[in-house]
């Protein structure tokens, strides 16, 4: 079986050293930071990322409300049948929700009926979102946009514009541009599909909603006393000073949330297609299998966090002593 | 030096100085499980996870330094 395995890579690297130096490969390599607009409703498109006037309809938000679909219908498969002994695919979310659920209950079991939901419910769509990403074909299928204005209007701009004649503009010829499915010259490529993770915005309101329900299960479970977490007159100036750095780090933790997500996901994906671009066919496959890694882990780090910092705030000031107190009973 | 060779640099110093600390961090993080493991094998599970979520977030630190290279590398800010 691994010699197997051995005699599949060794012709899949020669293969790909062969079709490389006879020049079968893109020396495009177009990255993008933001999502794309696919279509402007009732505008039109500025450039490349903007539009001019309208709303934007992006290739990731295009992407969210699959994966949204995809998940209402694993709930609807789950339990359309359910069963006390459970089989197939009943079997793999229940082992799944139960195993977060066991975890969850060792992280704050009295208040596990609150936070459960929320941190379930981000780790599936974060899963679908980051594996949706890795799907072949996102990212690569999309319609031809001509970019030429936007340069134009680059170049107009003023002193930037010298680093940004698009990659398009190299000096080897592009194999694939003669084939049928390829852009033609002074369009780029604006996928149809965009991983959720991989659009800022998509992270950011995730953070923000689990931010904001990390201060709401605070009040619920101190009241006005959580305040005093961040306001603390009483233990003199070092407690005041401790108190104000709480504050601070309550905002940092939305854009480390956000950006995590979206680093972890969106680097991965460069790191895919320059990966491709270096040397094609055989060099992305050990990355693509790290991604997967990745994109499981980012997935659970997102609910498990959330999970801790909701755990943390609804305990009292000192709330560490009594609990190691309880526990020693 | 031109506006871009400027670029490339503080790209490959944004990336390089900030793999440093996490890279010495991860290298603690599983020093210390690794030694918890072998004491205490029955504990690998919880371990493991611990292990993992701080694996993930000293490495989103690195992260971080990697989204400001590419940002400056293509020309975004």
């Amino acid at each position: 079986m691994r010699q197997r395995i051995l005699i599949v890579m060794g012709i899949l690297l020669v293969v790909g050293i062969a079709l490389y130096l006879v020049g079968v490969r893109s020396t495009k390599l177009h990255i993008s930071v933001v999502a794309e607009p696919l279509v402007c409703i009732g505008g039109e498109r500025a450039n490349l990322e903007r539009c001019a006037s309208g709303f934007p309809f992006t290739n990731g938000l295009l992407t969210t409300v699959i994966v949204d679909v995809l998940l209402v219908l694993t709930a609807f498969f789950t339990v359309r049948r359910m069963q006390l002994i459970p089989r197939g695919i009943q079997n793999t979310i229940e082992a799944i929700i139960e195993g977060f659920y066991n975890f969850a209950k060792g992280v704050d079991a009295k208040n596990i009926a609150k936070f459960f939901p929320f941190t379930a419910t981000a780790f599936f769509f974060m899963l679908y979102a980051n594996l949706f990403g890795l799907v072949p074909g996102v990212g690569s299928i999309g319609m031809c946009v001509n970019a030429g204005k936007a340069h134009s209007e680059a170049i107009a701009r003023g002193p930037v514009a010298d680093v940004a004649p698009a990659a398009a503009e190299s000096t080897e010829p592009d194999f694939f541009a003669s084939w049928p499915a390829s852009c033609p010259k002074d369009t780029t490529l604006v996928p149809y599909f965009r991983s959720p993770s991989a659009d800022l915005n998509n992270t950011l309101a995730f953070a923000l909603i689990a931010v904001f329900l990390v201060q709401v299960f605070g009040f619920q479970a101190l009241g006005l006393g959580y305040l005093t977490k961040f306001l603390n007159f009483k233990e003199g100036g070092m407690g005041f000073f401790l108190g104000v750095l709480e504050l601070i780090s309550e905002v940092v933790r939305i854009i480390s949330f956000a950006f995590r997500l979206f680093g972890n996901i969106f680097a991965g994906e460069v790191i895919l297609v320059v990966m491709a671009f270096l040397f094609p066919y055989l060099l992305p496959a050990p990355f693509y299998g790290f991604e997967i890694f990745v994109a499981v882990m980012q997935a659970i780090v997102f609910a498990v966090l959330s999970l801790v910092f909701m755990s943390l705030a609804t305990q009292a000031h000192g709330g560490h002593d009594d609990k190691a107190h309880a526990a020693a009973h | 030096m031109t506006d871009e060779g400027a670029r490339m640099i503080a790209m490959a110093l944004a990336v390089g100085l900030g793999a440093i600390g996490p890279g010495a961090g991860i290298g603690i993080i599983f020093n210390g499980a690794l030694q918890a493991m072998g004491r205490n094998p029955e504990a690998e599970g919880t371990l493991r996870t611990y292990m993992f979520l701080g694996f993930a977030l000293a490495e989103s630190l690195f992260i971080f330094g990697l989204v400001v290279g590419l940002l400056i590398g293509f020309n975004i800010i």
